[in-house]
Formats: C-alpha cells, structure tokens, sequence
C-alpha cells in the first residue's frame, strides 16, 4: 500500500470508525472479548501442555545421562559383565552402570507412594548424571554416598514421604523387585520430576534382588571415537541396545502427542466460533453504516477502500483481542499449572509440578491466530462492504447487488470435507480429518442460501402479505441468510458433534467396562496404578485367595510394560487365564483358532492399529530377559484403557516363556450370599502388612471410571455452551443487522397498516424460522461432523474405535433449546424494529 | 373527509406547531407548503396516527384516529389512508405487483385484476413482474403511486412525492398523481416545496409555527 494510500485509511479509522465503535461499544467489546477468549483458551492449553511437557521431558533427561551413548536393557536388566567390557573398551573414557526399578515407599501414615529408585555408582555417575549426584544431609559423611543402605530423594519424593513436621524422614520403608526393606534416607538429589531415590548400586542390587544385573550403561566416548565400532566390540547380547540420545524424550512427547493435539483443536474451537461473532457484529456494523459507506462510495472512496477499511477495523478488534487474549491465557495457564500442575485431564504427566514456562514463538502464533480469526470473520462483512452499489444504497434499494457468494463453493466444500476423512493420519495425528471438519462447517453454512433457493423453488407466492414479505425475502435476499443462520448453524453443528462423540464413546466405554468387570470384587497392590514391579503380589497369596471362605473363584493378571518400539511408549502386556478368550476379551473381530507349535496372544485394538498386529499376524514378543519369541495374534480386542496398546496372553504361557510368576490384580468371584468385607479383611491379612492391597467392586470401578470419563470431556460442556453463546450472539447481531437494513421498509409496513407489533412479530418469526433452518442445517452437519469425530478423529488419534450413537432425545432438546432461545433472541433484537426509528426511517426525506 | 381541530406538537418542550386547523372535502386536493423544518412531516405523521399529539383531534373518514388505540389505527391507515413518499420505498424483494398488491393483501382481499389496472393506470401495463431494481426513479414512483390508490383509500397522503425527480418527470408523476387521485374521488394532502406542484391543488396553505394560513 502507497503512503498515500495510507494517511485516508488511518484518517478514516480515526474519524469514522473509532467513532462508530465509540457509539456501539457493547458490541464491538463482546467480538474483542470473544477472540481473547478464543486466544486465552488455546494459548493457556498450550502453555499448560508445554510446560508440563518440557518439565516431565526435563526430568527424564536428568535421570538419563549427558551420555555419548546409552545402552539399554530389557526391563529385567542385563548380565553386568557386559559393563567391563564396555569399561575397558580403549575408545570408552567413561562408562556408569546404572540400575533402575520402580518402588513403592511408605510415607509417614503407611501410604504408598510411588518412587523410582535408581543405583548408581557415584564415583562414575557425576561426569554423565550430574542431577542423580548425591548430595549428602550436612551432618553425613562424605562416603555415605556409597554405603548400600542410603537414600538420597529428590525434591518429589521428599514432599511425598515428609513427616508431620514437614521434614524428610530418618528412615524410609520401600519395596521394590523382589526386596522389601528399610533404608536411611541420607541426602537428596537435585533431579526434578516425580518421586525418585537414588542409592549406590551395589546396594540397590542386593537389596531388590538385581545382583549381577543392571538396567543400562551410560558411555563417554573418547573424543573422535567411533560410536559403531565401540558398539561393535563390545558385542552387546540379546535384548541389549544403544538408545538414541533423544529417545526417552521422544518417547514422553508421544505418550501424550494426540491428547495434546486434541485439546488444542478443542480450544482452537473456542477460537473458531470466536471469529462467527467477529462476522455477525461487523455485519451489523456494515448494515448500519451502509448509507455512511455508500455515501463515502459516492464522494470517492473506492470499493477496495472501504473492503480495507473494514478489514482493517477487524484486524484492529483482532488486535486489541488478541492482545488481551494473552494476558489472559498466560494467567489462566499460570494459574492452571498452580492448581491442575499441568494435567488437564489425561494424567499424562503424574508428579510434577511445573512451572509456566512461556515462549515468544507460542505468543507470537496464538496472537497472529486470534488477528486471522478477526479478520477471517470480517472478511466477508467487508466483501459486502467493497460491493455496496452507492447509488442504489442511497435510493435505499438496499444490498440487492451486494453480490453472492458463488454457488459451488459450498458443495465443493463438502466434498473436499467428505474426501478428506478418508485420508490416512499425518505424523500420526489427525490433520486431514481436522481439516476434513473444518471444511464441512464452512461448506454446509455456504450451502444455506442453495439450500433455502431449492426449498422455495417450488414455492408460490403466498397471498398473506407476512408471509409473501418473508418468503419473497428469503428467496431473493436468500445470503443474508447464511449470513443470518451462520452462527447457529456452527454453533449448533459443533454442539451435536461434540455431543455425540462423547455420548457414542461414553456408550462405548460403559459396555466395555461391563465386559471387562465380571468379577464381584477386583484387588491389587497399592501404588499399582499401571501395573509393573513395584505392587505385584506373590502366588501363594493367590492360591491362598481361592481357598477362602466365600471365594468361589480368583483369576490373577499380571501387569507388565513391554518396549516393542523404542521411540514408542511401552505397551501393556497382560497375562490372565484366556481359557475362553472370546468371553473374557471384549473381541472386535473373529477368533482366530490357534497354531500348533506357536504361542497365543490377542492384540488390543490400539496396538493392532500402532504396530499393524492384526488377527493372524506373527511377531516378535520381547521377554524380561532380553529373549524374543515368535506368538501368533489370535484376535483383536477392545481396549479404552491402554491408549498406546495391550498384549493379552494367557498367564500359563507367559509363565513358562518368562519365568515370572508375579501377579498384579486379582479378580475375585464371591459364592453367594458371602460378606464381602470378610473376604477383604482376610486377603489383607493373608498379604500381610508388608503388601497393602485396595480393593474395588466392579460396580465402584465402573463408577470411578465413568467419573474419570466425565471428568476428562467436562471441557467439552464448556465449550458447548460458549459455543451456543456465541450463536446466540450471532443471531442478535443478524437480527439487528436486519432490521436495521430494513427499517425503511418496516416504516412502509407501519405506514401501511400494520401495528409495532405486528412488525416486531413479523420479525421475530423470521428469526424464529431462520433459527429453524439453521437448527436443521446444524443439526445435519453435526451429525455429519460427529460421524468423522468418532469414526476418523478418534482411531487415527488414540487407535480405539466405537459405534455412533445419536442420542435423539438430547439432539432434539439441544435444538429445541436453540430454536427457542434463537427466537428469544430475535424477538428481544427486534425491538428496533418497531420503535419510533422505524416511523422515521421512512421520512428520510420528509 | 379530513379534520383537523387546534392541532398542536411539542419535541421536548420545544413547539413545533401549534393551532392547526384544516377541513379537507371528499375529492378534494390540498397541498401545504413551508419552510424545511417547520413540521409539514409531522403533520402528516400526526394525521396518520403515527406520531403523537399534544393538542387538538384529527378525523379522518369520520373516526377520531387520534383518539383511537394502535390497532384501531393501523387499521384505519390499512382501509382509509395512502401514502407516497419521496423515497418511493419500493421494497426491492417484491416484484411490481406484489408490491402494488401489498395494500390488497393486508386487507386480506388479493386481487389481481385490481392490481394490473392500478399499474395500468400509471403507465406500467406489463410490469407486473419486473423487480424495482430495473425501473427508473419515474416509473418507482409511479409503482408506488399505484400502491398508494390500489385499494381505493379516502385519503391519499403524498410528502414531496417529485422531490427525487427530475423536472420533466415530475410533472408527469405529479399529472398522473392528480389524475389518479380524481379518477378514484379520493381526498389528497400534498406536502411540498414546489410552487409548480403546489399549483396543482384545490388549495394552497401554509404552514407556520401559529398554523395554516392560505399561501
């Protein structure tokens, strides 16, 4: 743009438009605060995501070495020879063997708390893990560092474990492997992140039964050594393998990638509806300033002027929300970090309480997107604005040459929507089914004035004067309404869809969880929350289980992670009497029957999609000790618990292939009429003090579950209603916008007979009839919007899938609600239209 | 046909007019001339029932409109008044006829044979599906001249009707104004500032703060 271009632009913002919006402050707050509430909304779920992120991210690479290389083990660890080999290798000048294990400790009220222990050898480990470092209390000696029996904890686990009086205990009880003991806490370390002790590694060793084992070698290379040669050397078994450096983080970003993804686009919603109401309020603005603008058409303001000029007050109202928006969002994630510590649900990130950790790139993206949704949702306002024919506008001939929008855009748009929910996932998220939604929202509102044109094409002129002034309207003025309709046809098509998707996936959950809860009465190991070696309980106890008194049955599951991708979280592996798995496994497809000769396993439905592991599929089942053998997936099985997959096995294979008869869960079918307490009390004392056991009826886990559930998607009623708000907002600015574009022709009516009342009804019906045809539109593309939801967004994101369900009574009451309150709102707008303007507008030149 | 009696109208205190005596005859035209802003709008707000008064009474066709509530009034301008304006206020999404036809179908009496002659009276045989957009500023008054008398009112209220016309066109829309309006024996009150158009009238007056007085 020239400067001279320039100085008419910013003069005619100050002397026009800041004068307008001087008059209309009302409406032009309410668009600034929908985009910075759009802004805050998204800004505050990324911040919040990032900075639990890059804390948990910052916590794991502290407990993972500043290495040149890091060799890996199975979960049960490695032959320690392999570290002296290493060690002494002439191109290593650093090597530090390290054991891991998670633990349960004990805090001062006998609560479990879950407590990463890690062995190391602190002679070696201060070059490589410097965060793991021991840091002994000021009254130790400087070599308690090695005494076998001390625990250094870092900040988490001293929070967690404190004594009344807030200070870290003398002694703490832990258990963990095989080993259940008590240990001098000592000292801390500085590492972050959730509960974790360190201790020498010798002592951790002996103490949780990994004698001769560790869980990894973290190695500093001379320096120009090469790294495959070293590798080469050493010849690492079976099992053991050089990580990439930036493995562990990647593999903590993925664990949460599609959840995070997912709440952002929620939130971008926020945004999204946010820049509708920037379009309604700029249409009613341009409707009220038409004769101004036609006026500035006809003393020389050209149509791309005045499309700049109200583009430029968009951008200005972005701006301003955007700006707030920040601020707002910045506070909201602080204060969410404070209260939530960066869970917002998903419980991605246990055990850590980070800080706001705020990015100019973050602040610079999220402001540019509130001024795009600004300027996106004036834009069209402001095409209006470029093609307003002066002389016909002064004649007060209205907008009739205003100019359409071309018919094809909004079929095509449905179609490119419909082509791309069939499109694969990208970088394993979404985008095209994202976009896929995006583009049947703005194709189905673009489809409105078609529509309305084939719904009246067979319609006569009516011979009642309302009703011929509202359909000849509707079909020659037929844009203004998708502009009138817009609002809530987004509103009401993002409500259905969101309401379906988590009615079909709560649907889909509860019969599941029916499935998957047989039994009467489920137990497990406190601080066994994923399973793992820090709550299994021993197989006497379940063979002493079943011979209770009032037990008639008790299945045991073990609960074990498995690492079948490195840069992939681990999945659940399973084993569980499968004597008849199509009816203890909710199946999703055909039973295969079993090969002879090769073992049986049953894929959940996550990890069939993630690892392609299908029914009849071979692959390779990494055991603890580093061995794979070759099983066969019998079948695929639904899982909404394990989001990054599960492997069932039946417990007797998994035995005889790992040796590990541990058990995390038990599953407990009473006799008739038997006291479930009784039977709880003696399982704690058949356990004993040293293993804590919670117990659940299946009917208290469904309810936790559904609570979880709820709890998770609470957001989603949230922006429901925002988003019915917003449409809300949406027809009071369209209705407004048409009565003021109308008033002349009001004032005819009023001059012809009819009473304000009957004008204002005349209005109101109409707003009660767009409201309608938005609804039905809204409705059509909801369910249209929720059919990829549930059948594309929710697979390519979390690898489940679900049947759609259409809850009726509650579409029918949301659009009900919505044609009501549209109507509500219509008629209270039309209060202009039969006011004492209304009189006047016709005596413009009395 | 018309009577106004000691009319008077105050905007906030202020005096616009005040005792304003008129008798207008069936079939009688009567145009009323004045300075911008002396209140001639107004007055003919005053006389529709659609601005309030401060003094005086107006019948109009025998019934006290002033008196009467809004319904009783909006159905009174429905059957009894017609109104041109100097904006013609052709709504733009009705075709001519229905346009014309708009008094009819408020009544509740559709006739479109009372419609094609009301157009063929001013000129526009034919028209009847044309959309205002692609008329002339003479043939939209002439539309709205047509709507004005389909419904054969008593009184026709016309307010600067030639004012958006050129010089020419006005005196023919003003001729057939006059013509239609005899042809119908309908009363007329024409407001405006044109000595010309003024001349067409039974009477001339004017209007002053203090009232009508003959110009």
């Amino acid at each position: 743009m020239s400067a001279g271009a320039t100085v008419p632009l910013l003069a005619l913002l100050r002397e026009l438009s800041w004068s307008h919006a001087r008059h209309q402050p009302g409406r032009h707050a309410v668009a600034v605060l929908a985009v910075a509430l759009g802004v805050a909304l998204a800004l505050s779920v990324h911040l919040i995501n990032e900075s639990a992120l890059r804390e948990f991210s910052a916590a794991v690479r502290q407990v993972n070495a500043q290495a040149d290389l890091e060799l890996r083990g199975p979960r049960a660890g490695f032959d320690e020879a392999v570290y002296g080999r290493v060690a002494t290798h002439p191109l290593v000048a650093l090597a530090s063997a390290v054991v891991e294990l998670d633990g349960v400790a004990f805090d001062a009220a006998g609560a479990p708390v879950p407590l990463r222990i890690v062995g190391i050898d602190a002679l070696v480990a201060a070059a490589l893990t410097p965060a793991l470092l021991p840091r002994p209390d000021a009254d130790a000696d400087r070599l308690v560092v090695l005494d076998p029996g001390a625990l250094f904890l870092n900040a988490s686990a001293q929070r967690r474990v404190a004594t009344p009086a807030g200070t870290p205990p003398a002694t703490l009880r832990v258990r963990g492997g095989s080993g259940s003991l008590t240990l001098a806490v000592r000292g801390s370390v500085l590492a972050d992140g959730p509960p974790l002790a360190v201790m020498d590694i010798a002592g951790a060793q002996a103490s949780f039964g990994w004698l001769g084992r560790i869980s990894r070698i973290d190695v500093r290379l001379v320096p120009g050594a090469d790294r495959d040669a070293v590798l080469r050397d050493v010849a690492l078994p079976a099992g053991v393998r050089a990580a990439a450096p930036d493995e562990a983080g990647e593999r903590v970003s993925n664990v949460s990638r599609a959840y995070r993804v997912n709440l952002t686009v929620l939130a971008l919603v926020a945004l999204f509806t946010g820049a509708f109401l920037v379009f309604s309020v700029f249409s009613l603005s341009v409707a009220r300033r038409l004769p101004q603008l036609a006026l500035l058409g006809v003393l020389g303001l050209d149509a791309r002027a005045r499309l700049r000029l109200v583009l430029a007050e968009s951008a200005l109202v972005g701006v301003a929300g955007s700006s707030i928006g920040l601020l707002l969002g910045t506070g909201l994630a602080w204060l969410a970090l404070q209260l939530l510590a960066g869970d917002l649900g998903g419980a991605y990130f246990p055990g850590i309480a980070p800080g706001l950790q705020v990015d100019a790139g973050a602040l610079l993206l999220y402001g540019a997107l509130g001024v795009f949704a600004a300027v996106a949702g004036g834009w069209l306002p402001a095409r209006l604005a470029q093609r307003i024919a002066p002389a016909q506008a002064l004649k007060g001939l209205g907008l009739a040459h205003a100019g359409a929008a071309r018919a094809w855009v909004g079929p095509l748009l449905c179609l490119v929507g419909a082509l791309l929910a069939f499109a694969p996932p990208i970088a394993g998220l979404p985008i095209a089914a994202y976009a896929s939604v995006a583009c049947l929202l703005v194709g189905g509102i673009a489809c409105v004035p078609a529509a309305l044109a084939a719904l009246l094409r067979g319609v006569a002129p009516p011979r009642h004067a309302l009703a011929l002034l509202a359909v000849e309207r509707a079909r020659h003025e037929r844009h203004a309404a998708a502009v009138a309709v817009a609002g809530v046809v987004a509103s009401l098509a993002l409500s259905v869809a969101l309401t379906v998707m988590v009615t079909s996936f709560r649907d889909a959950v509860t019969r599941w969880l029916d499935e998957v809860l047989p039994a009467d009465l489920y137990a497990r190991g406190s601080a066994g929350t994923s399973g793992g070696d820090g709550a299994t309980l021993a197989p006497a106890l379940v063979a002493a289980a079943r011979a209770l008194p009032g037990v008639a049955r008790v299945d045991a599951q073990r609960v074990t992670p498995l690492q079948l991708d490195p840069r992939r979280p681990a999945v659940a592996l399973l084993a569980r009497p499968l004597d008849a798995p199509e009816r203890s496994l909710a199946l999703t497809g055909p039973l295969l029957p079993a090969r002879a000769g090769q073992v049986s396993v049953y894929a959940s439905e996550p990890l069939a999609n993630l690892y392609g592991l299908h029914a009849g599929r071979t692959f390779e089942l990494p055991l603890p000790d580093g061995r794979r053998v070759p099983v066969h997936v019998r079948g695929v099985w639904r899982d909404y618990a394990r989001q990054h997959g599960a492997v069932a096995i039946a417990a007797d294979d998994w035995q005889r292939l790992s040796g590990d008869t541990r058990v995390n869960d038990l599953a407990l079918w009473l006799q008739p009429g038997a006291d479930r307490a009784a039977v709880q009390a003696a399982l704690r004392q058949l356990a004993g003090p040293e293993v804590p056991l919670e117990f659940a009826s299946a009917a208290e886990l469904r309810a936790l579950s559904l609570r979880i559930f709820d709890r998770s998607f609470a957001v989603t009623y949230w922006l429901q209603a925002v988003a019915i708000a917003i449409g809300l907002v949406g027809i009071a600015a369209s209705v407004s916008a048409q009565v003021l574009a109308r008033r002349r022709e009001f004032g005819l009516l009023v001059h012809l007979g009819l009473t304000r009342a009957q004008v204002r009804a005349v209005v109101c019906a109409e707003g009660a009839v767009w409201s309608v045809a938005g609804a039905a539109v809204g409705l059509a593309l909801g369910i249209a919007v929720a059919v990829v939801l549930v059948h594309v967004v929710n697979p390519q994101s979390f690898h489940w899938t679900m049947e759609l369900l259409l809850p009726w009574p509650r579409l029918l009451a949301l659009v009900a609600a919505t044609v009501a309150a549209g109507a509500l709102t219509a008629w209270w707008s039309a209060r202009a239209a039969a006011g004492p303007d209304v009189v006047r507008a016709v005596r413009d030149d009395w | 046909m018309l009577s106004l009696r000691s009319l008077a109208k105050r905007y906030d205190g202020t005096s616009v007019f005040e005792g304003v005596d008129l008798e207008v005859a069936a079939g009688e035209f009567v145009a009323i001339v004045g300075e911008s802003g002396v209140g001639k709008s107004t007055l003919l707000n005053c006389i529709a029932g659609l601005d309030t008064l401060d003094a005086g009474r107006v019948v109009v066709a025998g019934a006290e409109i002033s008196a009467l509530p809004e319904a009783s009034q909006a159905q009174l301008r429905r059957s009894a008044l017609g109104f041109v304006f100097q904006a013609f206020h052709v709504l733009p999404h009705l075709s001519v006829a229905h346009n014309v036809a708009l008094p009819l179908l408020l009544l509740g009496r559709p006739d479109a044979t009372a419609v094609s002659a009301a157009l063929a009276g001013v000129g526009l045989a034919g028209f009847e599906s044309r959309m205002p957009q692609t008329l002339s500023g003479g043939q939209l008054q002439r539309v709205a001249i047509a709507r004005a008398l389909v419904h054969g009112p008593k009184l026709l209220l016309a307010d600067e009707p030639t004012g958006n016309l050129d010089a020419a066109t006005a005196e023919r829309v003003l001729e057939l104004l006059v013509a239609q309006l005899r042809a119908h024996g309908a009363a007329g009150v024409l407001v405006t500032h044109s000595a010309a158009a003024a001349q067409r009238a039974d009477r001339v007056l004017r209007l002053r703060a203090d009232g009508l007085v003959d110009a």
